[in-house]
């Protein structure tokens, strides 16, 4: 059920003011993942071109910009007139193949910069995690580790994936932390999709979770944080990997 | 402030004061919630009255007395019905909850809660949920780090609402954490010892004790014991106090 138009949880982040090295591709970027996250759905009408501008912090000019490129990957159609604006449009290209695209414009640099930020984040969460966390703090991280065992679909396993990082910022009791960590997962997770569809990768990862919810339960600081860091940096070698393939 | 303020004024202890001051700024919180309680269960009984489910376009008339609490009571930030899920007719699960903005408006949360789009749809897993749900009881969740709502760090009020039995969901009140601070470290910081609120699982809400912040744990006494039996006790040298009605201990080092 869609509760209103375009706003809410996961999709407060997609609207959030871009830094100020703002461009063009970094708004693609945001609009391009969410719709492939299905934060935005086929058919869905996006917000008008000032609204959105102002939401996103960028000039109509960089917004329009932004809006051509998303057409011509065919993410966007716009319809004029009565009833017009932009919409958001799946193409029937497969979603692995969009995906790729998407990776295409990363730079294996940035993507390794990415993994880092994303190590940091979630091994001082994993940290702080295991110093603060009792028994009932981690019902929502196993939740989500067994959920991700039986995801079924590519783009559920790169949402519960966030999520699992999400709700380890929140077991460290930061919000600063979980707000960094919301906005990492606007970015990565769509790009997650790409390695989680290897159901082996996907059920490595579900261990690799479970692991470090036991060190966060032991108070075990240091493996939790190392655990925590493996894991994410390992999903980021393997977006690098695949981004050396195309 | 609520109806704590008798027994403040027969305490003897500064401790035993300062928890009964506690109390009573949550109690006017909870007094809020217990007034959107009253809202939501007068609207449900009405749809059910004309002998149909409600909707959530019903949950609307709930609109002035929560934008008249987030306005008029100082610690609310947020207010609203969370319904069960399969309360309403129209939709599988639903919100209505505002919440202040920074700038002093009042707007509301708009949440996507289809499964298929967000990993966040479900929220029956959180305390302010559940727990007035598995008890029948008020409850103060938190603190914890609010990633649904307003990405702060909260406490949440919450109490149960019933239909002819039956639970149909829950009306809450968030408190952010600085806010409460705001309002008690004054009182905690007039006490003789370094004192700070942890809540029953030892978790601390608000201190004055520089070496255990607030998001830190207090392991070591059975808080919940402590909050059941309501009375004072002694931990290794801690000296602790439960505040009456509203689950957090007042620790004294």
């Amino acid at each position: 059920m869609r509760q209103h138009e375009t706003d809410g949880g996961a999709r407060k982040a997609v609207f959030a003011p871009v830094d100020n090295r703002a461009r063009v591709d970094t708004v693609v970027r945001r609009i391009g993942d969410a719709i492939e996250l299905g934060l935005l759905a086929d058919g869905e009408q996006l917000p008008g071109e000032s609204e959105l501008a102002g939401r996103l912090g960028v000039s109509t000019v960089t917004l329009r910009e932004a809006l051509m490129a998303l057409r011509q990957q065919g993410l966007v159609t716009t319809r004029r007139g009565r009833g017009g604006g932009s919409f958001v449009s799946l193409p029937e290209v497969p979603a692995d193949d969009r995906l790729r695209a998407r990776l295409r414009g990363w730079s294996t640099e940035e993507l390794r910069d990415l993994g880092d930020h994303w190590a940091a984040l979630s091994g001082a969460a994993a940290r702080l995690a295991a110093q603060r966390t009792e028994p009932a703090d981690l019902q929502p991280l196993r939740r989500t580790a067994e959920e991700l065992g039986d995801a079924g679909d590519a783009a559920a396993r790169g949402r519960l994936y966030g999520r699992f990082h999400v709700e380890l910022a929140a077991a460290a009791q930061s919000a600063r932390l979980t707000r960094e960590q919301v906005a990492l997962q606007s970015e990565v997770g769509a790009l997650l999709c790409l390695v989680l569809a290897d159901d082996a990768y996907r059920e490595e990862v579900a261990e690799r979770h479970r692991a470090v919810v036991s060190a966060v339960q032991d108070g075990a600081r240091e493996t939790a944080g190392t655990l925590a860091e493996r894991c994410v940096r390992e999903s980021a070698a393997r977006l690098v990997a695949v981004r050396l393939t195309l | 402030m609520g109806v704590s303020t008798g027994l403040a004024a027969f305490a003897t202890e500064p401790e035993t004061r300062v928890a009964a001051q506690v109390c009573g700024a949550l109690e006017a919180v909870f007094e809020a919630v217990a007034a959107t309680r009253a809202d939501t269960a007068a609207l449900l009984h009405r749809a059910a009255a004309e002998g149909r489910r409600p909707v959530s376009r019903d949950l609307a008339a709930l609109r002035p007395g929560l934008h008249l609490r987030l306005r008029h009571e100082e610690l609310v930030s947020g207010a609203g019905f969370v319904a069960a899920p399969g309360l309403l007719a129209d939709v599988p699960a639903w919100l209505e909850w505002w919440q202040t903005g920074a700038e002093g408006d009042v707007r509301p949360l708009l949440l996507d809660l289809d499964p298929h789009r967000s990993a966040y749809s479900d929220y029956t897993h959180w305390d302010w949920f559940a727990l007035p749900r598995d008890t029948g009881r008020r409850a103060v969740a938190g603190p914890y780090v609010d990633y649904l709502c307003s990405d702060e760090y909260s406490l949440t009020l919450s109490e149960p609402v019933r239909i002819g039995g039956r639970f149909a969901g829950v009306a809450a009140a968030d408190v952010y954490l600085r806010h409460f601070e705001a309002a008690v470290l004054p009182l905690l910081r007039g006490l003789s010892r370094p004192a700070r609120l942890v809540n029953a699982r030892g978790r601390v809400a608000a201190s004055a004790d520089p070496a255990h912040l607030a998001g830190s744990l207090t392991k070591g006494p059975d808080f919940g014991g402590l909050l059941t039996a309501a009375r004072p006790g002694t931990y290794d040298g801690l000296r602790l106090v439960p505040c009456r009605g509203v689950p957090l201990v007042l620790v004294l080092a």
